[in-house]
């Protein structure tokens, strides 16, 4: 009986050992090239091809993305500078009569514009000083230039650089208001400011 | 009726009796001729009659348009002298008829009897085409004599104008010894819209012409000495730049000078061109080259100088400047370099103007009522109001006589050019058309 148990667990064990050597044989057999089928070849073609195409539109979405967030940026910064533009457009600083002294709300609106200035360092502004009727023409001319320059010394004393404002006085030719009562020659007396592109 | 017989024969006789006694105790009197002192006190009036055009002998007048356009345009013209009185026709004892031109055709008893000083007669000849042959004569009454004939040979009815200012010059010349003014032509600012050019014209409104084309702000024009140059300020393409217009070639040329403001641009009697530049950054007063480049300063002062205004000699120059904290009008000496104050009234004077001969500066004052004109005596130190309103009087300027001065008002609702004397006469209003005109300029036709 046991040596009929010991001869079936030999046959079990031979035919185990037989069997894996089969089994490894079977798997070794692909592994050489010489063996690899031009079907096959072909197939793995494709796959490494379609692999690196969705590589590529993988990394062309991720460009994509960057490139509208950048121009959500970028609109937004445009935005904002034609916003500046916009405002510095509107600041007008007013004087009193015959003078060409800046007030504190002058110098408040200066302090603004040379923040915006310093933000968008690529604007350039032309100062225009003004005047009112009342006085005569060739010496409104020369009031006005008073008028511009003291803001724009205003603003270099705030660090905007010279190169980058000029100033031009109309005198009494260009009038916001043109009719002739205090209110009207108030608004007249300003400096503007206009954005050079 | 009786009552002006009796004061006529009354009048005839003492006026007779006074003549007799002219003639036989001061002869030389008599022949004294008709004089104005325009620079007197201005009180002297001549009374003055312009007959009817009259045929010249053996003709007729076929036309009369022509014979009368030249009174018309005789009486327009002599009434922009302010010492000049235009009798009306109906003050003429006896009727304003003349039977001829000359001497002998004129009774001078009835215009002696009526005040009349000078007589203007006009003599046509259409014989040979029109407008034709035209004969101008001016008699003095008083001395029954003729003191001036001229005779012209007119082509076409564009000639009548500048005959006319001929004959007018050379009657004002005879009077006052300075003819000038008829040939004068002013160089203005007129507005149009936005843009302001600079125009011409003739003191009666004649020759209006623009003479810049350039769609901008030009200002404060100046003739130069020659009248072949007009200098002006031009506001252009954010900048200030100095205009000069060629008469000659009609064209004008920019040129751009260091700073940012280009003022006032005035000649001096040497041909050089000063101007308010501020390359330090403050309005002065500078010479530039005779190619237009900035050249030494004539005034430098922390504060604001502008509108220089030089005299005939090329010795002094008026200028307003702001160094006493309101604008006032000073004078420099340009030999010594003194600066004499000419203002102390008023808190606003402006736009000064030396007469040529140099003893007054005409100016602007703000007063409650607007702007005037004022008149400084650089030799009494006194000055007087010359201008009365209503609106804003300005921009004086003196004519090369020392005796007219233009000037711009806004007294009829918008600005336009006027003419007065030193005297403070009676403005005249120089047509100019629609838009305001301003800152008149005294050149030569």
């Amino acid at each position: 009986m046991n040596r009929k148990k010991l001869f079936i667990l030999m046959i079990l064990l031979l035919s185990l050992v037989l069997s894996y050597g089969c089994g490894k044989k079977a798997v070794d057999a692909p592994g050489d090239p010489r063996e690899i089928s031009a079907e096959e070849r072909a197939r793995l073609a494709e796959e490494e091809r379609r692999k690196a195409m969705e590589r590529q539109a993988m990394e062309e979405r991720r460009l994509q993305e960057e490139r509208l967030a950048r121009e959500r940026e970028q609109t937004q910064d445009e935005r904002q500078a034609q916003e500046i533009v916009d405002e510095i457009l509107a600041t007008r600083i007013h004087y009193d009569f015959d003078s060409y002294e800046l007030r504190p709300e002058a110098r408040k609106a200066l302090q603004q514009i040379s923040e915006h200035m310093k933000r968008f360092r690529e604007l350039r502004l032309v100062i225009e000083g003004h005047c009112d009727e009342r006085g005569t023409a060739e010496y409104n001319l020369a009031l006005g230039e008073r008028r511009a320059r003291a803001a724009y010394e205003f603003l270099i004393l705030l660090g905007v650089g010279s190169d980058r404002m000029q100033i031009i006085s109309y005198g009494e030719e260009r009038p916001l208001d043109p009719r002739s009562n205090e209110s009207a020659w108030a608004q007249n007396r300003r400096a503007e400011f206009k954005v050079l592109q | 009726m009786h009552c002006r017989i009796y004061f006529n024969k009354t009048l005839f006789v003492f006026l007779f009796q006074l003549i007799v006694a002219v003639v036989l105790f001061s002869p030389v009197s008599a022949q004294e001729s008709l004089k104005i002192d325009i620079f007197g006190p201005g009180q002297d009036r001549i009374n003055i009659f312009v007959t009817q055009p009259r045929p010249l002998e053996n003709t007729a007048i076929q036309d009369s348009q022509y014979p009368l356009e030249i009174q018309s345009l005789l009486r327009k013209n002599l009434n922009l002298l302010p010492f000049l009185r235009e009798v009306p026709e109906g003050e003429i004892l006896g009727g304003p008829e003349v039977q001829g031109v000359r001497g002998t055709d004129i009774d001078f008893r009835k215009f002696n009897l009526s005040r009349v000083d000078m007589i203007i007669t006009i003599g046509i000849d259409q014989s040979q085409g029109l407008p034709g042959s035209v004969e101008l004569r001016a008699f003095e009454v008083f001395g029954q004599r003729m003191v001036l004939g001229k005779a012209y040979t007119l082509h076409a009815s564009d000639q009548l104008p500048q005959m006319v200012r001929r004959f007018c010059a050379e009657l004002m010349e005879y009077l006052t010894g300075q003819g000038g003014f008829y040939h004068a032509k002013l160089a203005f600012e007129k507005k149009q819209g936005d843009i302001k050019e600079i125009w011409t014209v003739t003191p009666l409104g004649h020759d209006l012409e623009q003479i810049t084309n350039i769609g901008a702000i030009a200002l404060s024009p100046d003739w130069s000495k020659d009248s072949k140059k007009v200098a002006f300020t031009l506001l252009k393409d954010n900048q200030h730049s100095l205009g000069v217009w060629n008469r000659e070639t009609g064209e004008t040329d920019v040129h751009n000078l260091p700073g940012n403001t280009v003022i006032a641009p005035a000649f001096a009697p040497n041909g050089r061109l000063s101007v308010s530049i501020d390359p330090m950054g403050r309005p002065d007063i500078y010479w530039l080259t005779e190619d237009f480049r900035m050249d030494r300063a004539i005034m430098e002062h922390w504060a604001i100088d502008v509108s220089a205004s030089f005299d005939s000699q090329g010795k002094k120059m008026a200028f307003a400047s702001g160094r006493l904290g309101n604008p006032h009008i000073f004078v420099l000496d340009l030999e010594t370099n003194r600066v004499q104050r000419v203002t102390y009234e008023g808190r606003y004077n402006t736009n000064p103007s030396i007469c040529p001969e140099g003893r007054y500066i005409a100016f602007t004052r703000q007063t409650p009522d607007g702007h005037r004109i004022f008149l400084a005596d650089l030799e009494t130190g006194r000055e007087r109001q010359i201008s009365f309103g209503p609106g804003n009087d300005e921009d004086p300027s003196f004519a090369p006589d020392s005796y007219f001065i233009a000037f711009s008002s806004s007294r009829g609702g918008k600005y336009d050019l006027y003419l007065t004397t030193r005297n403070g006469d009676r403005p005249v209003m120089i047509p100019t058309g629609p838009g305001h005109a301003t800152a008149p300029a005294w050149g030569i036709e």
